[in-house]
């Protein structure tokens, strides 16, 4: 059978849908191709055991574009973000920080472990603030290459070199240092409180295999702060009916536009004749011709995978080789009898309806990530813990619970490789981690579900199992991302062009790849 | 007779920069607390200041750069040694031993570093670029080096940017797959610094140390600058001279206290010292901003290296030996650093000398923390380190430890009381992308002036740091003598 579009976008996660409703409110007729059953990606809900949904891999919402929203309408496509209203680290020693979204709240506890602290904190969240808001710029705009001599290049770095003298120095210091330091030198110079620059630090380093005094880390502790400024979301949010719904969303848009949604179709390959790609081939043998092609897969699966190298450039794909996946993070989905119950805040409080991260310490996390180098799980895992079913009642039955544990540091090259055995003992070390905090937390266990990252590449396809598509570092970011020259979300080959997380600004449940995406090719094809 | 110039230190930067000020026809007095070592020092001397300063053209000698051959020799786990010569054709037939792929892209490998090495030697020998300067001759000369930097060719300036940020291990791991020489090669991106090779930039290090280098030798070259320039007449140089504080008048430098209670009264200051000791310590903190204050205070100078000196009976059989057998060696090494613990296997770079009929070994040792968790720096801690690295040398080269015949160790609070080296730290301040340029010594204040009008500073701890030899001392000079010259025009 032989079908016929305009664009066909390979797979159904969030960007490749964002990037289909963007291009069918354009008036193309988009068909959308995803492996599983169910679109979504990384966002799934899943009903992993009868009566518990989980939000499978990605747990969270907080950077989803706000134009995106706007555009597509999410909210009337059924998209509903909860915040998230708090932060709690236990600590050893039996006592707690917890960090509030309110401030007088959150003062007043900061102030219990250290009055410096809490009067550094204002000043620190004023500056996170405005530099938050001087980079968000960046996200919505494709990244300019200052090595290229493009007109759109060069006005590009000419636009962006004004913008940053119009900073003035302080935010410019600010911003080159928050580019090149690591997160726990960056919050030493503010906060004394192990526990508070540990908690923080933690967001620098999750998803990617470095360690909280590695140089590189601290830029991500901005992504903290972009959320709240927009006045939409807070920073951190749950979306009711877990993350599957803001797929679902973004499904509910693109159809609504006109999308056709395939499930079940894994493509193939995509076949290319004279430097031009052409039709879409699935692993059914189907073949399904198209003017364009968009790719949501990750740069190794579209190019090395589905492209294969013989179509493309040598040097491209050596640099596609070198694009760094090293997927460090797997997780725990648990389903319980009965809500944890932490020694150091026994009861169910609001801080059950938050997030609880075990980072107590930054030596803690730096320890973890030593055994992670050198190819061992970490014994002490960094986990960041939230419980939906406390605010949304409906992803458990009465009564009971559903967790959902992100656990690092689980290199993706394990030694020995991932089996059912690693996989368990790694399970068990989550589990035993946090026992240490909620001792009834074993007995409260009905079901638990381990993904490890040889899992999240086996079910959703993510090379090494890395959540961002490739290492968020700086050397694979703004127009390095996923390679030098081939940022802008086009490819080598005509009538192919990327849309994943992999290119730029990527990571996160953010839209803003497939969105820009969209916009370039509609550019493109306009004239 | 006017006011002099007082410099503070003796090191090259300081030295090149009094040489500046006395070619201009100022008075200058040089005040020395600590000691210098005879001998070859570390670091590129940008060929304009040797030119400038006619250094090896008088009576005081010929300047002359050290040439080792083979620059380094790599002890291989299995007892063999990878020698790597000067020249890359020689280096990659001795690499090949190890991996014909490796050896196939040294010279690639070599040619790319060097090009990419001339481009920071450009941005070292001036002032930091300003990129929020509104001065038009600022945003010129930046216009050049941007030019420069793309006649790099797009590809080769890509790699340059992508470089910046990497680690020198991912670095690495994308040419060569090597242990032996990945781990020689990553060691260049960590000396003096409190990162191992896994960490976000490490890779332009690398680079940093390569600078004015021949191709494929990637260590910092050595010459008898430092000989030169303080033979070299026309300073007046005090030794033992305990700076204790800076005086300072309406804003403006007034006197240099010394410890013996003399004053001296001047107009300007360059201090080469450590710019925490020189804006915390000597400086009335009442005439800073706070602000100002708070960032002097972050400057990160965790000193990671310990030396130990060898007296030995013979000639050792080496000239320049590593013990950095792989990334993860020095990774591990690193790790027990992290937690305030002497390396158990330490990285080794042992230089062998002879002199008068002595010969002696010189051994760089890391990761060794100024500050230890759970103990100080003590005799035993430093017969431990003793032991490990005669012991790691003695398996390197068998029978090496039959030929000690005395040592000495220096742990890192022996290198501050004898070098003035904050906490152990050689560069004063740790040479990372966010000290680095712009932001060193402090952000916004790169080009060597202070808050203090008269007050300026030099020294490793200034741009473009240590490991490059006066040309610190040679851009604060023209930013001391400009300003001079524009008092004198009012």
């Amino acid at each position: 059978m032989a079908a016929f579009c305009d664009v066909i976008v390979i797979g159904g996660g969030h960007n490749g849908l964002v990037c289909a409703a963007y291009l069918a409110r354009a008036g193309r007729r988009v068909l959308v191709l995803e492996r599983r059953e169910r679109i979504g990606g990384a966002a799934v809900t899943e009903e992993v055991f009868p009566g518990f949904r989980f939000s499978m891999f990605s747990y969270v919402v907080s950077l989803l574009r706000p134009e995106i929203v706007r555009d597509l309408e999410l909210a009337r496509h059924g998209l509903h973000i909860l915040p998230l209203e708090s932060t709690l680290t236990p600590l050893p020693n039996g006592d707690y920080l917890a960090q509030w979204n309110d401030h007088d709240q959150n003062h007043r506890e900061l102030a219990r472990h250290s009055l410096r602290d809490a009067e550094a904190y204002d000043e620190f969240g004023r500056l996170m603030h405005e530099m938050a808001r001087a980079v968000k710029p960046f996200l919505g705009m494709p990244a300019p290459d200052p090595a290229s001599l493009a007109p759109a290049d060069l006005i590009g770095v000419a636009k962006l070199l004004r913008y940053f003298r119009s900073l003035g120095r302080e935010k410019y210091h600010a911003l080159w240092k928050l580019l090149t330091m690591s997160s726990a030198d960056y919050l030493d110079e503010w906060f004394e409180t192990e526990a508070l620059k540990a908690t923080k630090s933690a967001s620098g380093i999750i998803g990617t295999m470095l360690g909280p005094r590695s140089p590189g880390t601290a830029y991500v502790l901005l992504h903290h702060y972009m959320g709240e400024i927009d006045g939409v979301f807070r920073a951190w949010g749950f979306a009711k009916g877990g993350n599957g719904s803001v797929s679902a969303a973004i499904a509910g848009a693109a159809r609504a536009a006109g999308v056709a949604i395939r499930t079940g179709a894994p493509v193939a390959r995509i076949e290319v004749a004279n430097g031009r790609a052409r039709k879409v081939v699935l692993e059914s043998g189907e073949e399904i011709a198209t003017k364009l092609i968009v790719s949501g897969a990750d740069p190794r699966r579209t190019f090395l995978g589905l492209v294969g190298r013989d179509h493309l450039p040598r040097e491209f794909v050596e640099e596609i080789e070198r694009y760094r996946f090293r997927g460090a993070s797997g997780k725990v989905n648990l389903a319980l009898s009965e809500p944890p119950h932490f020694t150091c805040l026994p009861g169910v409080g609001p801080h059950l309806r938050g997030a609880i991260s075990i980072s107590p310490s930054v030596e803690y996390l730096e320890r973890a990530y030593d055994e992670a180098k050198y190819g061992e799980f970490s014994r002490r895992p960094y986990l960041d813990i939230v419980i939906p079913s406390m605010i949304d009642p409906e992803m458990a039955p009465p009564g009971k619970h559903v967790m959902s544990i992100f656990a690092q540091y689980a290199p993706y090259r394990v030694n020995g490789g991932w089996t059912d055995a690693r996989r368990e003992a790694f399970g068990d070390a989550v589990i035993d981690t946090l026992c240490e905090y909620a001792p009834n937390l074993k007995s409260a266990i009905l079901h638990r579900q381990v993904i490890t990252p040889a899992d999240i590449e086996r079910i959703v396809g993510l090379s090494e199992g890395n959540i961002f598509q490739g290492e968020l570092t700086l050397q694979q970011m703004f127009f390095l991302r996923p390679v030098p020259q081939w940022a802008r979300y086009r490819t080598p080959l005509h009538g192919l062009y990327q849309c994943g997380s992999g290119t730029h600004p990527g990571g996160g449940v953010m839209g803003a790849s497939g969105r820009l995406a969209a916009l370039a090719i509609l550019k493109d094809r306009a004239a | 007779m006017s006011r002099p110039i007082v410099v503070i230190g003796s090191d090259v930067d300081a030295l090149v920069a009094a040489h500046y000020f006395a070619r201009a026809g100022s008075r200058v007095v040089v005040l020395e607390q600590h000691e210098h070592d005879a001998g070859l020092a570390p670091g590129w001397t940008p060929p304009g200041i040797v030119h400038e300063l006619g250094l090896g053209s008088d009576a005081s000698g010929a300047f002359e750069i050290e040439q080792p051959d083979p620059w380094i020799s790599v002890v291989l786990p299995d007892g063999g040694r990878l020698d790597l010569a000067r020249d890359p054709a020689r280096a990659a037939d001795a690499i090949r031993r190890l991996s014909a792929r490796d050896a196939a892209r040294w010279p690639d490998f070599c040619d790319r570093m060097a090009r990419l090495a001339r481009v920071l030697a450009k941005l070292y020998t001036a002032p930091p670029p300003d990129l929020l300067s509104r001065d038009w001759r600022e945003l010129a000369r930046i216009a050049g080096l941007a030019l420069d930097v793309r006649r790099l060719g797009r590809r080769r300036m890509e790699a340059f940017l992508r470089l910046a940020a990497m680690s020198v291990a991912d670095l690495l791991d994308d040419w060569f797959e090597s242990d032996a020489l990945k781990g020689v090669l990553a060691a260049a991106g960590v000396i003096h610094l409190c990162q191992g090779p896994r960490s976000g930039g490490t890779a332009f290090r690398l680079l940093h140390h390569h600078v004015g280098n021949a191709p494929g030798v990637l260590r910092p070259l050595r010459s008898n600058v430092h000989t030169l320039l303080t033979k070299r007449p026309g300073i007046e140089v005090r030794r033992d001279s305990k700076v204790s504080r800076i005086g300072v008048r309406d804003g403006h430098i007034a006197s240099v206290g010394l410890a013996g209670g003399e004053q001296i009264a001047t107009d300007c200051v360059l201090s080469g010292a450590d710019p925490r000791k020189t804006l915390l310590q000597w400086l009335d903190p009442g005439w800073l901003d706070p602000e100002f204050t708070r960032a002097a205070r972050h400057v990160r100078a965790r000193g990671v290296v310990a030396r130990v000196e060898l007296a030995l009976e013979r000639a050792p059989g080496f000239t320049t030996i590593a013990i950095a057998p792989s990334l993860d060696h020095l990774e591990r090494a690193y790790d027990e650093a992290k937690y305030g613990r002497v390396s158990t296997e330490p990285y080794v770079e042992a230089r062998a000398f002879t002199s008068e009929s002595q010969h002696r070994v010189s051994a760089h040792v890391q990761y060794a923390p100024h500050t230890l968790a759970n103990a100080h720096w003590g005799d035993s801690e430093r017969i431990r380190l003793g032991d490990a690295v005669v012991g790691a040398l003695n398996r390197a080269v068998p029978g090496f430890a039959a030929l000690v015949a005395g040592r000495r160790i220096l742990a890192p609070p022996d290198l501050e009381a004898r070098y003035g080296y904050p906490e152990g730290q050689a560069y004063h301040a740790e040479l990372t992308l966010d000290q680095a340029l712009w932001m060193r010594p402090l952000p916004g204040w790169a080009a060597y002036r202070t808050p203090i009008a008269g007050l300026y500073l030099c020294g490793p701890g200034t741009h473009p740091g240590g490991g490059i030899a006066g040309a610190a001392g040679a851009n604060a000079a023209r930013i001391v003598l400009s300003d001079l010259r524009g008092k004198e025009r009012e």
